[in-house]
Parts: C-alpha cells; structure tokens; sequence
C-alpha cells in the first residue's frame, strides 16, 4: 500500500537531509583534511616548491659562478628562445628518444621472454637465471656503468670474446651500447613484474585455446597479450620513467661522449648547470624533462587507476 | 633518611653556582678564539690523499702554535676537478657555508673574483717577503683589474717527456732535441717502425678528460703556434685562427699516421694520467708531458716506484711551430679570501703561513707543482726531490702562457675536446671540419657575437 504522508515525514527527519545530497555522487568527507595534511604539506614542501621554484629558474640568468651568480633576476622568454635555437638541445631530444624507446623494447621482450622461459623452466634453472637477472637489476648504476665500460673497450669482454682485442665498442657504437646497458639493468624489474602476471593468467583459458587447436602464436596473440596488456603498459610506462632520469649510467660510461653522442637530456642539463655554469638553462633543461615525465606519469596513473 | 635527602639537594645545589662559573669560563675563553674555515680539494690536486692531509695538518699545526687564539675547521672536499670546482661555487652561495680561505684552480679565478666571492688581498701583500718572488706571469694569474683575488700555491707547466733507451733503438739521437714540430713527427713515425707494439706519442684528445685534458694536450700547440691567443681582450673566443689549425694540423698528422694511442685510452676520463702507468710499463715512447710525472715516479710517491726513471725518461721543452722558443701552458692552485670573511686579517695569516718556504716547496714536491717563487726553484730540498725533473721544469715556467679565466673558456674547451676527438676516433677528419665541428659548437652555446675568427 503507498503511504499518503507527506514525503518529508516518511521515516523521520533524516529524509530532508537526503533530499540535499545525491545518492550517486562519492560523499566528501571533510574530515579527511586532517588526516591528508600531513601528506599534503609534503608534498608542497618536497615536491612543489621545489619544481616550482626550478621552473622559475628557468626563466633567469641564474650562473653558478660569474656576474649573475649573485646578481641574477628573471629575463623571460630570453631562454625559451635559445632552446628553440639550441642544435645541441635538439639532437639532445632525439637521442633521448632512442635511448628511451631502445630501453622500453629491450625490457619488455626481454623480460618477457625471461619470464616465459623460466616459467617453464626446471627449479633449478629458474632460480640461478632468475638471481642472475635480479642481481643485474639491483646493481647501482655506477657498478653497472662501470661495468659495462670495461666491458666494451679495448682490450674488454667484448673484444676478448669476438677475437677483436683491440676494438672499442663504446666508442664506435656509444648510444647502441649505453642502451644495451640500460636493457641489461632494468630487464630483472620487467620479467619479474611480467612473470607474476603470467603465472595469474587462469590456465583454463590456456587449456581452452589449445583444445580449440589454437597454434602458439595465436594463443599468445589473443588469450596472453590481451590478458598482459595491462601489465606491460605499466612496466613500459615505469621503464620509460627510469630510462628518461638516468644520469648516472651514461656519465660513468661516457660523459655524454664521444662528441655529443650519448648526451641525452639528463646529460646535458647537467653539463649547462655544472660544466658551463648557465644553472638557468641548465634548470630550463630538467623542466624538460619534467614534462615529458609528466606526461609518462599521467598515463602510468591512468593505467593503473583503470585497472583497478 | 630525609635529612640524608635535604644533604643530597643541598649539596647539589651549591654545586649549581660553581659549574656556571665554570661553564661561563670556558664559554669566555671560547668566545675570545675566533675560528677560520679552509675549504680545499682533499683527493684531486695532491697526488695523494694521505699527502694532502699531510701537508693541511702541517699548515695548521704552524699557523696554531703561532696563533693559538685562532681556531682552524677545515672543509675537505673530495673528488674530481669538476667535483672541487662546484662544490666551492655551492659553498660561496651562502654566507653561512662560504669559506674563510679556499684553495682554488687558478683557472676559475676570475669566475668567482667576477662573483664577488672573494676579498682582495693588496694591502695584506705589501709586506710579505714571498709576493715579489713571484714572476710578474704568476702574479697575473690571481689579478684582475688590478686586484689581487688569489695567491699562487703551486704550477704545472708541459714540456716532452721521452724514452731515451726507446729513442736510441729508433735510432734518434739522444738527448734528443727537437726544433720544431716536424722533428716530433719525425720521432714519432721512427718509433712506431722501430718499435710496432709500442705508442709513439700521448697526445691528449676528445671531451673524457675535461679542461686538463686541453691544458696538457693542443694548449701547449696553440700556445706555441703563429696565433696564440684563445680569447680575445675583448672577451671573444677564437674558434678558427692560423694557430688553432695549425695545432688541428699536428693532431692529424699524429692519428693519421696511427702515431697516436687508441680512443679506449684517450677518453677515458683518467687519461690525463695515463702515461704515468704506460711509460713505466714500456708501452709509451713520448708525450706531451706534465711536470708531475717525474715526482709520481718516486719512492716518496708510489709504490712500487720505478727507480729507473731518472736515467730512462728524459725531458725537452716543447718547441714553437715555427722553430726553436719554448711553449708551454700554464695552470695551478691558488689560495683565497672569501669576501664575506670577518676575520680577514686571520684568513691571510693562514696563507702567509702556508706560503713559507718549507710548506711551499713541500706542496711543490708533494702534488707534482713548481713552487711559485723562484728562489725556490734551485733550493736543494725541491731540486733533489725528483731530479732532474724538478729543474728542468721550473726553468720552462718562466715561458709558460696562462689560460683564459672566462665562462666561456669552458664552453671553448667542450668544442675544442670535440673537435680533438673527432680526429682521434676518425683520423680521415680534415682541419676544416675539425674546424667547423669547434666553430659549431661553440657558436651554438655563446652566440655568433662572442666568438671570432683571427687571421
């Protein structure tokens, strides 16, 4: 039977109340100010303060040392317009762009194919292949870099076991090898994000595509890949983020040289700030950088935010 | 057992008033020693840590028991040339952390003189006995506007160092002494057919080793050819000139006739000294030499030391391009007051301290310098030290040219490293894009309007 009451008297006085709020909206609740302050206040104090006050500097004649290390104040677009100009800043881009891209590549069929393989893999294997791969990851990036320097110059691994003593990789392939050295470091991180994400894939699934005489290729191409899509965006996300900050690597193994060829971004910030004492453009540099990691890290975000 | 309380309050309390005195005692005696800050590099410019720390702890045992009343805190700091150069330029930013006193390269002088970071000394050098020893060359090194910023402590000069027992199997006379810089080329090509598995000549090349790689490499060529000049005296830096290519010419004909060592060794970023190890190990005839080697083979120095060095390398000034003179670069390590300084008069103290004769000699000897003055150039204490490398090397000082102090030198050095290392890695490089590839860069980084051309 409907009741004839008027409605703001069916059970009580809270009606009314839900009469102002809407039932499909998230309710705030303003109580959580307090407990998110703390972490807010961080995050101003760490993060945007900092990366403010760095954009701002960007748009200065800030000098390390010189007439304007003390006396600096800000000069507008004056160093927007020379980075439009800057040859070095432009190849710059382009060869952090390969060094990126090379990286995502590299770590993710690699990781993959680790994965895969050890998936099937006996114990044994599985656990010293998979340590090996591990430790490689977890390596400072100046062990690895130094590493790898001795690796592939003269007289190193490389020309030891090509029979070429005296040929020096690092100098006539500089980018191709600080990449390769990239994919070595970071593989261990991709194939053990991938491999736990393989071995939740249901094996019903599995089982179904092979009772339906689906060949290897296309169990892969239609039941694995989709169902890792999700997984490797985010470890191609995660390495592109990594790859694009690494300074440490590419310094020890090279300095941004032969010439200019491994001078990525990070490089030659630092380079501008520290070896040319422009901290202004140097700092204008690294807001590059910060964009384009921005950019990886919405994404990353909305990737992860999707899935769960 | 309360009356044992009240003693124990009692007792304690009386105690109060006499630890205050005490206390406040000590904090007026505190409070009547000042203290100085000496920031200096503790691993790069000696050729030993320890040798560093040796000879810092030996200024400060001096300059305390002669001013007792003046605490010394000293600021270390570890690591390359670069590393030295940014943590000053940090520290100077804030007068909480800028040093009193700082031993600094004489090549960014002007840098932090053009920051006002650092108090000239005129007035306190007037009645030294050590300044007008300095030849008017090293003087120059620290002046500006004639003020004088920094203090020399130390130089390094170039000449050739040579294998004799090399030379005479190659058939070169020795003591060998080459008149121009086709007589090097000469040597190095007898070297090379004589002896096939050994580098004729170290030539520093490519951007691995930084402003020293240039200072001990093609900057002792420039300094000696037709155009010497790198920068202008109205600021601009000269990317192309008569002397730079004919210092790019020499470089050619060195990798072009695989005279030189191999890339692997040349931008390495320890390739500056590199020939210490390669000439004591046979595998180096010659090279474009430093004054530190000589003293870096000594017992005192390293262990194992090659003690058969005096009587196998030899040393000859490097000549001009056009025949005979005597080239060289000069550069060093010099010692200055922060302009924020209050106790100026202390701060200058420590450096008349650490400018005596027995601390300046034995910074000479103990980080491969040539003392300043040149009363001390003969004194048997320096000579003896790594004879007869010592001698020989103060005797080119006097010829030896500075380095440009400007920001922009550093950018020259970036495209001059290229430039270098573009003839290293590929020898069919020409002169003229030797040339282009320094230009380029250069003009690319400061403008077209702070660089120039000289014919």
């Amino acid at each position: 039977m409907v009741s004839t009451a008027p409605l703001d008297t069916i059970n009580g006085p809270h009606v009314s109340e839900l009469w102002n709020t809407r039932n499909d909206r998230e309710r705030f609740q303003w109580g959580s100010l307090a407990l998110l302050t703390p972490a807010f206040a961080l995050l101003v104090v760490l993060f945007l303060i900092p990366v403010g006050y760095a954009v701002y500097l960007g748009f200065t004649n800030l000098t390390l040392v010189g007439p304007t290390a003390v006396h600096w104040g800000f000069t507008g677009a004056q160093n927007l317009t020379r980075l439009r100009t800057d040859t070095t800043f432009i190849a710059s881009l382009r060869l952090t762009a390969f060094f990126v891209v090379g990286s995502i590549i590299g770590v993710v069929v690699i990781g993959y194919g680790l994965a895969s393989l050890l998936q099937r893999a006996q114990t044994w294997i599985r656990v010293i292949v998979g340590g090996v791969v591990v430790i490689a990851w977890m390596m400072p990036a100046i062990t690895a870099g130094m590493t790898w320097y001795a690796s592939t110059t003269a007289g190193g691994t490389f020309a030891t076991l090509t029979g070429l003593n005296q040929s020096d990789f690092l100098s006539s392939q500089p980018l191709l090898i600080v990449t390769i050295a990239n994919i070595w470091s970071q593989t261990g991180f991709a194939m053990l994000v991938i491999g736990a994400a393989l071995r939740n894939i249901p094996s019903e699934i599995l089982e179904a595509a092979i009772v339906e005489n689906a060949s290897p290729w296309q169990r892969f191409r239609l039941v694995t890949l989709p169902i890792l899509r999700p997984t490797i965006t985010a470890v191609v996300l995660l390495v592109a983020l990594l790859s694009l900050a690494n300074f440490s690597l590419i310094y020890v193994m090279t300095q941004g040289g032969p010439g200019n060829a491994t001078n990525i971004l990070p490089l030659y910030s630092y380079q501008q700030a520290f070896q040319f004492n422009n901290l202004a453009y140097g700092a204008l540099i690294g807001n590059v950088m910060v964009l384009l990691a921005a950019f990886f890290g919405v994404l990353y975000v909305r990737v992860a935010t999707r899935r769960s | 057992m309360k009356l044992l309380r009240i003693t124990r309050l009692v007792a304690v309390a009386s105690m109060i008033p006499m630890l205050s005195v005490a206390g406040g005692a000590s904090m007026a005696g505190a409070a009547s020693k000042s203290t100085i800050t000496v920031a200096y590099p503790s691993v790069y410019a000696f050729d030993t840590g320890p040798l560093a720390t040796k000879w810092w702890n030996q200024v400060k045992a001096e300059f305390s028991a002669k001013y007792p009343n003046v605490k010394v805190v000293y600021v270390p700091i570890p690591g390359s040339y670069q590393d030295v150069v940014n943590k000053l330029s940090l520290l100077y930013r804030s007068p909480s952390t800028a040093p009193d006193v700082a031993e600094m390269p004489s090549a960014q002088i002007g840098l932090w003189a053009s920051s006002n970071y650092l108090l000239p000394m005129n007035k306190y050098l007037a009645s030294t006995s050590w300044w007008p020893n300095f030849p008017k060359v090293i003087q120059s090194e620290g002046t500006f506007s004639k003020k004088v910023y920094a203090v020399n402590a130390g130089e390094n000069d170039s000449a050739l160092m040579y294998n004799k027992t090399m030379f005479k199997k190659a058939g070169i006379p020795v003591p060998w002494k080459p008149t121009s810089w086709a007589d090097i080329i000469s040597a190095a090509q007898k070297i090379k057919k004589a002896l096939p598995g050994v580098t004729p000549l170290w030539l520093n090349a490519g951007t691995g080793s930084g402003a020293n790689g240039i200072l001990q490499g093609i900057n002792n060529l420039i300094v000696g050819s037709s155009t010497p000049t790198i920068q202008t005296a109205s600021g601009k830096m000269v990317v192309d000139s008569p002397g730079i290519r004919q210092a790019l010419s020499f470089y050619r004909s060195v990798y072009s006739g695989g005279l030189g060592a191999s890339v692997s060794d040349l931008f390495s970023p320890n390739a500056v000294t590199d020939p210490l190890t390669l000439f004591k190990t046979g595998k180096l005839a010659m090279a474009l030499g430093s004054n530190y080697y000589g003293g870096n083979w000594t017992k005192f120095i390293s262990a194992p030391y090659w003690s058969q060095a005096p009587q196998v390398m030899g040393d000859v000034p490097i000549p001009h391009f056009s025949g005979g003179g005597v080239a060289s670069t000069l550069a060093g390590w010099d010692l200055a007051i922060g302009a924020g300084t209050k106790n100026a008069q202390a701060a200058f103290n420590f450096i008349n301290v650490a400018q005596s004769a027995t601390n300046l000699i034995d910074a000479g000897n103990w980080a491969g310098w040539v003392p300043p003055a040149k009363n001390y150039w003969t004194v048997p204490l320096y000579v003896n030290f790594a004879p007869p490398y010592n001698a020989d090397f103060a005797k080119i000082l006097p010829f030896a040219t500075l380095s440009p102090t400007s920001a922009n030198y550093s950018v020259w050095v970036q495209g001059m490293g290229q430039a270098t290392g573009a003839i290293a890695q590929h020898p069919n490089t020409t002169v003229a894009q030797a040339v282009a590839i320094l230009k380029s860069y250069v003009t690319n980084q400061l403008g077209s309007s702070a660089v120039t051309t000289l014919k």
